[in-house]
Order: structure tokens, then C-alpha cells, then sequence
């Protein structure tokens, strides 16, 4: 156990983290992650594929209603829209992926400045509102413009061909979709450690005494709706390879939900939260089939006849069971226990 | 050269309401200047004019030779305005240095990407901000606290951290708004030492609000008195303990024919 903290230098002071243990575990698991496509079978690297990419998207929404406190119910929409934006220029025109998720980053990023006007003005309930409907006009708008989006027929899309490698099998998908998690993961954590994330922090906590400060409160906003966008839209185009086919039905309103419960389950502002929220989130339905599974077959088939409605309720469940018993998530749960490891058989 | 901070005429008018009338005040370099009067005297709206919070209704506020009528609100920090808020306004779940750190705003220039890739300038610039960081909680004597979330401090504690947090902005005119209430007698002590060293060491002018007596009487330069919006009196602190329509604004027409001197009013 650690006494202190006794720092030498002022580089030594800004580091992600000073513990030699937090970097050890880290890789292992990274490494772990990697070499799981070889020994897992294709159900259970689909539960990896699903958490790597809904953690990338659940970092994106962190960006904005986490840092920043700006409550958005538009996430899919940005989603959706990376989805297309990578879809429409690849499976269509036959650009190289690259440049799809070029623009599966950047086209959310650019319409988002369009919701992220009103959110100068807007807050909590009303913007949750605002961004709703954003939502619900992207789907309409990408729905009616058949002729470049296909409409309801959706658009098929292959793994793609990256820098000469090909991630045609799912182990190199997993791959790609791990580099891109673990890529954002380091870039958000970034951000927080520097001028702009405590900006976002900053607007958040205190938005006068922020300005006051010199930070520019419009600016910031928007940069916090763009840096959140281009994270999401990228996370849009990977579930889109992942499924193969990008549609509207492919991305329902529940997605957004879905990030929402992770970051409240998680810890809301906390990073690792993020992490933690994703593997619960993504695990929940499953763990939830399996114990209803227990309770016989007719309960099992529920599960297959209304697998959508059934996740509904569990997201409502656990926001509400964790608001009401443990509203830091399960990052205050984490840090309760390490507490608890460390000062054992003291009380606190 | 001109004075540092020159308000002419600053009026603030909310619908009817006029809250500061027609003000005139100035602080030169190198001066410590209070703010006095009663309570609803429009004193804490004369510091958002000149922070930039509100825009007067009429007059000009001049800082260091330049008009901040179009300079807009964000910007004040960046010409060299720095405050504190009567009513703590921390980023409470953030830590000290985090705060301490987001003073350090506009001396900064990296964006989204620098940030994120957190390399080269970007980190060099971390770096100096976190040196010169060091050097405030040094100066504040808040070692300590240095990585505590900032919800968690007393209150006392939490007035230092903003003053630090004010000081970061790197000022030429600091404006403390009430800085010493509900502090005991060490803690106000402290603070009148910080203020002075502020000024001696730094070079920061100061520009406060302050209902404690003692530390008005005792520190500044200048004091003004404003009451109802207006400007009634302006002079060295002896002068004003001894001014009648001052003690006449605090305790009333009555007394002002028994004239106490201001300066025990405290004790």
C-alpha cells in the first residue's frame, strides 16, 4: 500500500496515471482483448465487438452530457448519421473506408453545430428535448432522401480494407474495432487533462464564473456538440460494418437510452465509469435471457418474441435502481471497495 | 500615465430598478482600493460592469487605457480582470489544481486535437501551467489540498482556492468581492497578508469589497463609498471613518449628530 504520493518533477504531475499497476492491469487487458478472437467462439466475440464499439459511442455522448453537462437524447441521431456518412461514399460511390470514416466523423460533427445552436440557449430538460426531436428529423431526413441514401431499403456494406489490411474475418474486425476504442479511450482522457476538457468542466460546474475565467461559453458548447459528434459518428460507422447493412431500423431511438443508462450506471463524468457502464450495459439483456432461462422455457421464449421491449425495461430499471441506491455509479461502488481493501478491518 | 481602472459615469439600470447610478471611481497601479457601504448599495453590480457579468445601461468603464464597452464578456480575463464571486463560484467537482489550472485559461492555446493527442506544445504548455499553478498554491500556502475535490473544503478553504483560481488569470486588477465574511479572526488575517503581498510582490492592483471594517481601515489605499446606487464619498481611510455622510448612510440621519467613528462599528 501506498503512503503518498512524493512527486520530483512537474512532468511527473501531469501523467494519465502515476501507478505502475493501473498501466500493468490496462495492457494485460488490452492484450487479453486481442488474443480473444482466437479463442472465443463467434457469439461470445460478438458480446466483445458490441462492447468495444457501444464504449466508443458511450465516450462520445461522455464528451457532451458528461464533461460538459449538456443532456442530449440525439445521440442516435449522430450515430445514424455516421453510419451513412460512412455508407454512402464507400458502398455507393466506392470511395476507399478511409475516407469514410473520414467523413463518418466529420459530417456529424459538421450538422451537430445545426442542434448545438439552440443549445447556447437551452438547458437540461428543454435541450434534452431539443435533441430529441434532432433524432427523430435525422431519421426523417435520411428516410426521404432515397435517392442518395436509399431510403427504407438501407445499404449494404462489407468489411472494409484499411491501409493494405483486410478485416474481412471477425478476429481482425475485433481488431479494428479494439484499436478505434482503445484510441478514443486515450484521446478523451486527453482532452480532460488539458485546456479544453476543464473548459468543458468548467461550463459545466459554473458557466459565470467560467466566462469569467475567459472561456468562451458559446465556443466551448460547440466544441464539446462537435468533439462528441465526430466520436459518435465514428462509433456509427463501425456498428454499421458490424451489422453489415446500415438502415434506420438498424439504429432505434433506444440506442440513445442505451448511452444515457451507461453513463448514469457508470458514474455520470467519470471516464472509467464509462468503461465500467459499457461492459454492464452491453452484458445486462444476456445475463437477464440467461436468468430468465432459469425460470423455464416459456420465460425463455418471451425473451425471443420481445427481446426489444424487454431491453427497454431493463435500461428504465437500472437508471432508476441506480439513481435511487447508488447515484456515483459504479465507479463510487469501485472506489468504496478499493477503500475498503486498503484500510481493512478499519472502517474507513 | 492614466490610472488603471477608470469608471465614468457608470449607470445600471434593471427596468426601474437603478442599481448603480452614475458612478465615477478609478484605482491606480499599484493601489489597494475598497468598496464600502450597506447592504444593497450596488456594489456587487459595480464588479459585474467591471468584469463584464452586465453591461452598464450609460458610462464608460476604461481599463488600462482601453474602452471594455465592445469588448466582449469572455475577453475581460484576457485584458487582465480577475475575480472572485461573493458567493463562491468554484467548479466544485473538480479538484483545487483543476480549478487553479482553468485560471490558467488564456495563457493556453490548444484545441480539441492538441488536447487529445497530448503532445509536444500541447504538453509543454501543461507543464508551464502546472508550474506556475505550483507556484499559487505555494504562495496560498494550500499544499495539501492540492488534489482534494473542491466540494469537500470548508468554507475558508474554498475563498483561498478562488482567490488562487483569480490569481492564475494572471491579472493587473484583481477584484475580491467580500473575500473575508464568515471568516474567523486567523483566516482574515491571512487573507489581508495574501492581499498585500499581491500587490507588493506581483504587482497586482486590488479592487475590494469588503464589509469588515478592520481589514478596510487597515489595508487599503483608497476607500469608496457607494450607498443607493451612488457614489457619496471617496478618500484615504482615515478620512472616511471621520466622514459624516458615511456614517450617517451606515447607521442613520440620527446618529450622524453623535458621529462614532466608523471604524469601531466592527467591534
Amino acid at each position: 500500500m501506498r503512503s503518498g504520493h512524493y512527486k520530483e518533477s512537474v512532468p511527473s504531475l501531469i501523467v494519465l496515471s502515476d501507478s505502475t499497476a493501473v498501466w500493468v492491469w490496462g495492457g494485460i487487458l488490452v492484450l487479453a482483448m486481442a488474443m480473444a478472437p482466437y479463442f472465443l467462439n463467434a457469439y461470445l466475440l460478438s458480446f466483445l465487438v458490441l462492447i468495444l464499439i457501444t464504449g466508443t459511442g458511450a465516450l462520445g455522448l461522455h464528451v457532451l452530457t458528461g464533461c460538459t453537462g449538456l443532456i442530449s437524447l440525439g445521440h442516435v441521431g449522430f450515430l445514424l448519421l455516421g453510419a451513412y456518412a460512412y455508407a454512402v461514399p464507400v458502398a455507393k460511390f466506392g470511395a476507399p473506408p478511409l475516407i469514410g470514416f473520414l467523413s463518418a466523423g466529420v459530417v456529424p460533427a459538421l450538422v451537430s453545430i445545426v442542434v448545438g445552436v439552440p443549445s447556447l440557449r437551452l438547458k437540461g430538460l428543454y435541450l434534452a428535448i431539443t435533441t430529441l426531436a434532432f433524432a427523430f428529423i435525422i431519421s426523417h431526413v435520411v428516410l426521404s432522401m432515397s435517392w442518395l441514401t436509399n431510403g427504407a431499403r438501407g445499404l449494404p456494406v462489407m468489411r472494409p480494407e484499411l491501409l493494405g489490411i483486410d478485416f474481412e474475418s471477425d478476429a481482425r474486425f475485433a481488431h479494428l474495432c479494439l484499436v478505434v476504442a482503445v484510441a478514443t479511450l486515450f484521446a478523451v482522457l486527453n482532452i480532460q487533462r488539458s485546456r479544453v476538457g476543464r473548459a468543458f468542466v468548467a461550463v459545466r460546474d459554473n458557466d459565470i464564473a467560467a466566462r469569467t475565467m475567459g472561456i468562451n461559453l458559446q465556443a466551448y458548447k460547440l466544441r464539446a456538440f462537435m468533439t462528441s459528434a465526430f466520436i459518435s459518428g465514428i462509433a456509427g460507422a463501425l456498428f454499421g460494418i458490424y451489422l453489415s447493412f446500415v438502415s434506420v431500423e438498424g439504429f432505434p431511438f433506444l440506442m440513445s437510452i442505451e448511452a444515457l443508462a451507461i453513463l448514469i450506471v457508470g458514474g455520470l463524468g467519470s471516464t472509467a465509469g464509462v468503461v465500467l457502464g459499457t461492459v454492464l450495459i452491453v452484458l445486462l439483456p444476456e445475463v437477464a435471457r440467461i436468468a430468465l432461462g432459469m425460470l423455464g422455457p416459456q420465460a425463455e421464449m418471451l425473451f425471443s418474441t420481445a427481446a426489444h421491449e424487454l431491453r427497454t425495461v431493463l435500461y428504465g430499471l437500472v437508471i432508476i435502481l441506480f439513481l435511487r441506491f447508488e447515484p456515483r455509479g459504479l465507479v463510487g461502488v469501485w472506489r468504496d471497495v478499493k477503500r475498503l481493501w486498503v484500510n481493512w478491518p478499519l472502517r474507513h | 500615465m492614466s490610472a488603471l481602472l477608470e469608471i465614468q459615469g457608470a449607470t445600471k439600470a434593471f427596468r426601474g430598478l437603478v442599481a448603480v447610478s452614475d458612478v465615477s471611481l478609478s484605482v491606480e497601479r499599484g493601489e489597494v482600493c475598497s468598496v464600502i457601504g450597506p447592504n444593497g448599495a450596488g456594489k456587487t453590480t459595480l464588479f459585474n460592469l467591471i468584469s463584464g457579468v452586465l453591461r452598464p445601461t450609460s458610462g464608460r468603464i476604461v481599463f488600462d487605457g482601453k474602452d471594455m464597452g465592445r469588448v466582449p464578456s469572455h475577453r475581460f480575463a484576457a485584458h487582465g480582470i480577475g475575480r472572485t464571486f461573493q458567493n463562491l463560484a468554484l467548479f466544485k467537482h473538480a479538484t483545487v489544481v483543476e480549478n487553479l489550472l482553468v485560471g490558467c485559461h488564456t495563457s493556453l492555446r490548444s484545441g480539441v486535437f492538441a488536447g487529445a493527442v497530448f503532445f509536444g506544445r500541447a504538453r509543454r504548455e501543461e507543464i508551464a501551467a502546472r508550474e506556475q499553478v505550483e507556484e499559487i498554491v505555494e504562495f496560498l500556502e494550500i499544499e495539501e489540498l492540492r488534489e482534494k475535490v473542491v466540494g469537500t473544503l470548508s468554507y475558508g478553504q474554498q475563498k483561498r482556492v478562488e482567490l488562487g483560481r483569480a490569481l492564475a488569470c494572471r491579472p493587473k486588477l484583481l477584484l475580491l468581492d467580500e473575500m473575508v465574511s464568515g471568516m474567523n479572526q486567523e483566516e482574515t488575517e491571512d487573507i489581508a497578508r495574501f492581499i498585500l503581498d499581491i500587490r507588493d510582490d506581483y504587482g497586482i492592483s486590488v479592487l475590494m469589497i469588503e464589509h469588515n471594517m478592520r481589514i478596510v481601515m487597515d489595508i487599503s489605499d483608497r476607500v469608496h463609498v457607494l450607498h443607493f446606487g451612488q457614489k457619496i464619498a471617496e478618500g484615504a481611510p482615515a478620512e472616511i471613518g471621520r466622514d459624516d455622510t458615511v456614517a450617517a448612510a451606515y447607521l442613520g440621519p440620527a446618529t450622524a449628530k453623535h458621529p462614532r467613528r466608523l471604524a469601531d462599528a466592527n467591534r
